[in-house]
């Protein structure tokens, strides 16, 4: 009997030492917040259809962990982003419905994403690959990526070139 | 006169042919299909396009018929024997895919009503055939379960030959149940690896199954991409076996590829065939990364 109040007791104790660490935690872990910057370039072409666009995120175990922009029209074209089909598209894991929407015509787009998942937890710590697709209907595709860190202990922007259907893509962590 | 000799050397063509078709080691042959992967989320249809051709995805002679296509002469009897299979993506088997033999090829429409992977064939079961020298030296074949084997014939070998030719395809979701082996004849099972998420530059790894059982033995497997019509060097490669019947490779290009891969066993003693052959033809498209 004795012994087993004594059990509680450290339980107890290692219940408030945890809760402690975690409202001890730097709140800039907690905090940082991704911008992608994506220029969809103004290609010259007739017929001109506005590319289908995918912007997400993976494990570099080529887990897909989030999507943070999916620019489409017709499901039956979902396919020709084909990375991000066959890992987050097609089984609709994770859920991508809440960033959905028209694809864009020809500019720079800023996405704001502040590292909360569509599960409602944050974007835990590691290693992660962020993936930009785009595809054009009698046009090209083109597919990008960009390793970082996550959290990144100081701001950080990482730049990417496109070559023909994509301009400029930016990823700022702070 | 010569209209006789005309009418005598155009069967033996016609004959030679024939049996070109049915040797183990002859023609290749294959399905291609319009689509290996779709998206949407009505049910969607794909045509497929079969055919009996050395050139790998190029047809030559058509492959398959339900009754509707052209007359195939000498080929119908066979194409009667070929099983018109779909396997959905509830591992329900299907027999009712209506294909039509053109002039060169043959074609079918194959309705995607669910989600997942569907696996289309064409299987063909066991073909008699024996294989001798004859009483001149030459080698020759006769088909049928009891060929009247000719006087002084040598090197008699009652032979049966057996083959499955496939793809697959998905629509949304990349499932399995249609994968799983039927433990008839050459089979691939995927174990790391979906036939319908292939990429360039990326390791597929499958299994090979021969009877339900891992192929490890008396085997030859090669890959062959498309196109071969295009350029000279026709670049077979041959993949490894392991000893639990695992092959591996890594397409360098995207494009469709022929997986072939061949394997015979001794017949029992007291059977009436000496050697049964086997093969798969698997058709597999790789994207670009």
């Amino acid at each position: 009997m004795k012994n087993n109040a004594t059990k509680l007791m450290v339980r107890l104790q290692i219940a408030l030492l945890l809760l402690i660490g975690l409202l001890m935690t730097p709140t800039w872990l907690q905090a940082q917040e991704f911008t992608v910057s994506v220029e969809i370039p103004d290609i010259k072409a007739a017929p001109y259809h506005k590319p289908y666009v995918a912007i997400w995120i993976e494990t570099p175990q080529r887990q897909g962990v989030h999507t943070l922009a999916f620019w489409r029209q017709q499901a039956d074209w979902f396919k020709d982003l084909r990375q991000w089909w066959r890992k987050i598209g097609r089984s609709g894991s994770p859920d991508y419905q809440a960033v959905s929407g028209a694809t864009r015509k020809p500019g720079v787009y800023s996405i704001h994403w502040d590292g909360r998942l569509g599960t409602g937890s944050m974007l835990p710590a590691g290693d992660y690959v962020l993936h930009v697709e785009s595809v054009r209907e009698q046009g090209s595709r083109e597919y990008l990526r960009q390793t970082f860190s996550y959290p990144s202990n100081k701001q950080e922007q990482l730049v990417l070139e496109g070559k023909q259907e994509l301009g400029t893509v930016t990823l700022l962590i702070k | 006169m010569s209209v006789n000799v005309k009418l005598i050397s155009r069967a033996v063509v016609v004959i030679a042919s024939v049996f070109a078709v049915f040797t183990s080691t002859a023609h290749e042959r294959f399905i291609l299909p319009s689509h290996t992967l779709l998206s949407g989320e009505a049910p969607q249809s794909i045509t497929v396009l079969a055919s009996i051709s050395n050139d790998i995805f190029h047809p030559d002679r058509p492959l398959g018929d339900s009754g509707s296509g052209r007359d195939v002469g000498e080929l119908k009897e066979y194409f009667a024997n070929l099983e018109y299979t779909v396997i959905a993506p509830d591992g329900k088997v299907s027999l009712d895919t209506q294909w039509a033999a053109y002039s060169r090829m043959s074609v079918a429409d194959v309705t995607l009503a669910h989600e997942g992977t569907y696996r289309v064939g064409l299987v063909q079961p066991d073909v008699f055939m024996t294989t001798f020298v004859n009483a001149e030296g030459q080698p020759a074949r006769l088909w049928g379960p009891s060929p009247e084997i000719p006087a002084g014939a040598t090197k008699v070998v009652r032979r049966t030959t057996a083959s499955r030719v496939e793809t697959f395809v998905t629509l949304n979701s990349a499932t399995h149940q249609a994968i799983a082996p039927t433990g008839t004849g050459v089979e691939i099972v995927s174990k790391t690896t979906h036939p319908n998420d292939l990429f360039a530059n990326e390791t597929a790894q499958f299994q090979l199954l021969f009877n339900g059982k891992p192929l490890t033995t008396n085997t030859k497997v090669k890959l062959i991409k498309a196109g071969t019509r295009h350029r000279n060097d026709r670049d077979e490669q041959i993949l490894d076996v392991t000893k639990n019947g695992d092959i591996s490779f890594t397409p360098s290009q995207a494009g469709f590829y022929l997986l072939i891969a061949e394997t015979h066993v001794d017949a029992p003693d007291a059977a009436d065939i000496d050697v049964k052959h086997f093969s798969l033809y698997l058709t597999l498209e790789v994207f670009p990364e």
